[in-house]
């Protein structure tokens, strides 16, 4: 090892973290660039920066829609999931009941079932629910395949928060479920919060039940709507699919320059669940 | 407190709104797909029991086969590949300066925060025959006689999507090989540092083995992960050229939704779900065995 010198070493780390972000940057340069220019300079800096790419992009590409069906997709299943999740981990950690350990190993189950293996199924089902053309033809099952990790993660959380808690409340006269909502998920924020973060980016990111559930063009997320948008293009006009790229990742972006680190430990917490 | 810790109304408010959600969702559909591989189904009714013929007709199909060759090739290099280049950052990466630690953890991350979308999309770009980026480093280079269209031939379509696959998830996985290693007590690290023990010695002999739970529950992810493989695949070549790039998920979904065959598409189905119990099963037998206690 002391042939790889220390500074080799920052070298090839600082060269392959940005090896990770150049794929972008060079969609950001392409988005600037006008049709032919990026047959000819696809590598360069724009020689016109073509900020109109956007404007563009924006009138021909259902952006606004797309993104309010992503944001209320989002939305309402971290509503739902925390919600269900935390109510279901609250009764598995405090309650009396004999089927704890059963319903543990069942929720687990969750966390090994791909949601391609019951594709078929769950297409049909959402189809005899009639909620195909709905929004909850989406919020349902993610919510539903969201739980188990959540469940799990909240379950663990909650185990290690002093029973002492809620004997205080329940001497101050407050029934279970008042000391649930204004006791306990006041304690149990922090996790909370890295749920959201994570629910976030897989909602927000999913694409296979969204391509095949999502039927109408209205109720189209972001991620699906962005691959009609490029075969609509086809490969003809580079400009537009970088600006569209870079408009559709902007709110994943964001969220990742703000909670970078709370994703790093949403994600790696769930190792612990091994 | 302890009246309604034990009252069943509290229990049933609490605990039954997730399992049924859950149920309806994720464990009840187990069910359908067992049973519609026996039969002849349009996604509407059935039409006819028809037995095994599902299975008996999918074993017999050459698109089905083809599709597990590239499916196992994608997992194979992900695997045997991929994973080890994941666990040697996350072994070099623990000795780095903190500045250095933040800034790496941000930049291998990022691709796995992107949508599926925007990287396949972003790969069709890389491997652009005329301008782009892969082909253009090779001419720079000169190496022209292997620029090639990468994604619309046969000997190279599979490998280029299973190096862009690999590409957005080499750092999601380093980090859980990662936050692993932190986990291991610094007193083991210290002593063999005391011993004179150097960077592989104390791998291969500490980290690695006191690494194997998350070795196996990443290996597990990362082959449930890829053997579901789809939506990459729809993005970059919509499983083509002709079939060439079908996994056995595409083939799965193309069957159903496309042709309309239900049937036939959940029996591939269960065919798949008994590949991946089989494939985990593997892992958790020859993968860390004995359980392992700081």
């Amino acid at each position: 090892m002391r042939i790889i010198s220390g500074g080799f070493r920052k070298i090839f780390f600082i060269v392959t973290g940005i090896a990770f972000f150049l794929p972008l940057f060079w969609m950001l340069a392409l988005s600037l660039k006008s049709k032919s220019e990026v047959y000819d300079n696809p590598f360069g800096l724009p020689r016109e920066w073509l900020f109109s790419n956007y404007a563009e992009v924006l009138s021909k590409y259902n952006f606004f829609n797309y993104f309010k069906n992503s944001l209320i997709y989002t939305v309402a299943t971290i509503v739902i999931t925390l919600l269900l999740g935390s109510m279901l981990a609250y009764c598995l950690s405090r309650m009396n009941w004999k089927a704890n350990k059963y319903i543990i190993i069942f929720i687990s189950m969750g966390l090994i079932v791909p949601v391609e293996v019951v594709m078929i199924p769950l297409f049909m089902l959402i189809g005899q629910l009639r909620i195909n053309d709905t929004y909850f033809g989406l919020i349902l099952p993610y919510s539903a395949f969201n739980l188990s990790s959540c469940v799990l993660i909240l379950y663990a959380y909650l185990r290690s928060l002093p029973k002492e808690l809620e004997e205080a409340a329940c001497i101050d006269g407050c029934n279970i479920y008042r000391t649930f909502f204004s006791i306990i998920l006041p304690n149990i924020k922090p996790a909370l919060y890295l749920q959201v973060v994570l629910i976030f980016m897989r909602v927000w990111n999913e694409f296979v039940l969204a391509f095949i559930v999502a039927g109408p063009e209205r109720l189209r997320p972001l991620q699906v709507g962005l691959l009609s948008f490029f075969v609509s293009i086809g490969v003809s006009h580079w400009g537009y699919i970088g600006a569209a790229m870079i408009i559709s990742s902007l709110p994943t972006l964001i969220v990742y320059l703000i909670a970078n680190e709370q994703i790093e430990n949403s994600l790696t917490a769930s190792t612990e669940l091994k | 407190m302890n009246k309604y810790f034990r009252s069943r109304l509290a229990i049933f408010i609490f605990a039954f709104p997730a399992l049924a959600l859950f149920t309806t969702f994720v464990i009840y559909p187990l069910i359908p797909q067992i049973i519609i591989s026996f039969q002849r189904h349009d996604g509407y009714a059935m039409q006819a029991w028809v037995g095994l013929s599902n299975y008996i007709e999918t074993f017999k199909s050459g698109s089905f086969w083809l599709a597990q060759k590239n499916t196992l090739i994608i997992l194979a290099l992900q695997t045997f590949i991929g994973l080890p280049i994941s666990l040697l950052l996350a072994l070099v990466l623990d000795r780095q300066s903190e500045g250095i630690k933040r800034f790496f953890k941000a930049a291998i991350l990022f691709p796995a925060i992107l949508s599926v979308t925007v990287i396949g999309q972003m790969w069709i770009a890389i491997y652009e025959p005329q301008w782009g980026a892969l082909n253009s480093i090779l001419n720079s280079i000169g190496l022209e006689n292997l620029t090639r269209s990468w994604l619309s031939e046969k000997g190279t379509v599979i490998y280029s999507i299973a190096f862009a696959f690999t590409y957005q998830y080499i750092g999601m996985n380093a980090l859980f090989f990662y936050s692993g290693i932190r986990s291991i007590p610094r007193s083991y690290f210290e002593a063999a540092y005391i011993d004179g023990a150097g960077f592989f010695q104390t791998s291969f002999k500490i980290t690695i083995p006191l690494l194997q739970e998350v070795i196996k529950y990443v290996l597990v992810l990362s082959s449930l992960g890829t053997l579901g493989l789809y939506a990459l695949i729809r993005v970059m070549t919509a499983g083509g050229p002709g079939k060439l790039s079908r996994t056995i998920v595409y083939e799965m979904f193309n069957t159903a939704f496309s042709k309309s065959q239900f049937g036939l598409g959940s029996a591939i189905a269960v065919i798949f779900v008994i590949q991946c119990i089989f494939i985990s099963l593997i892992i958790s037998r020859y993968v860390a065995r004995e359980k392992i206690e700081y």
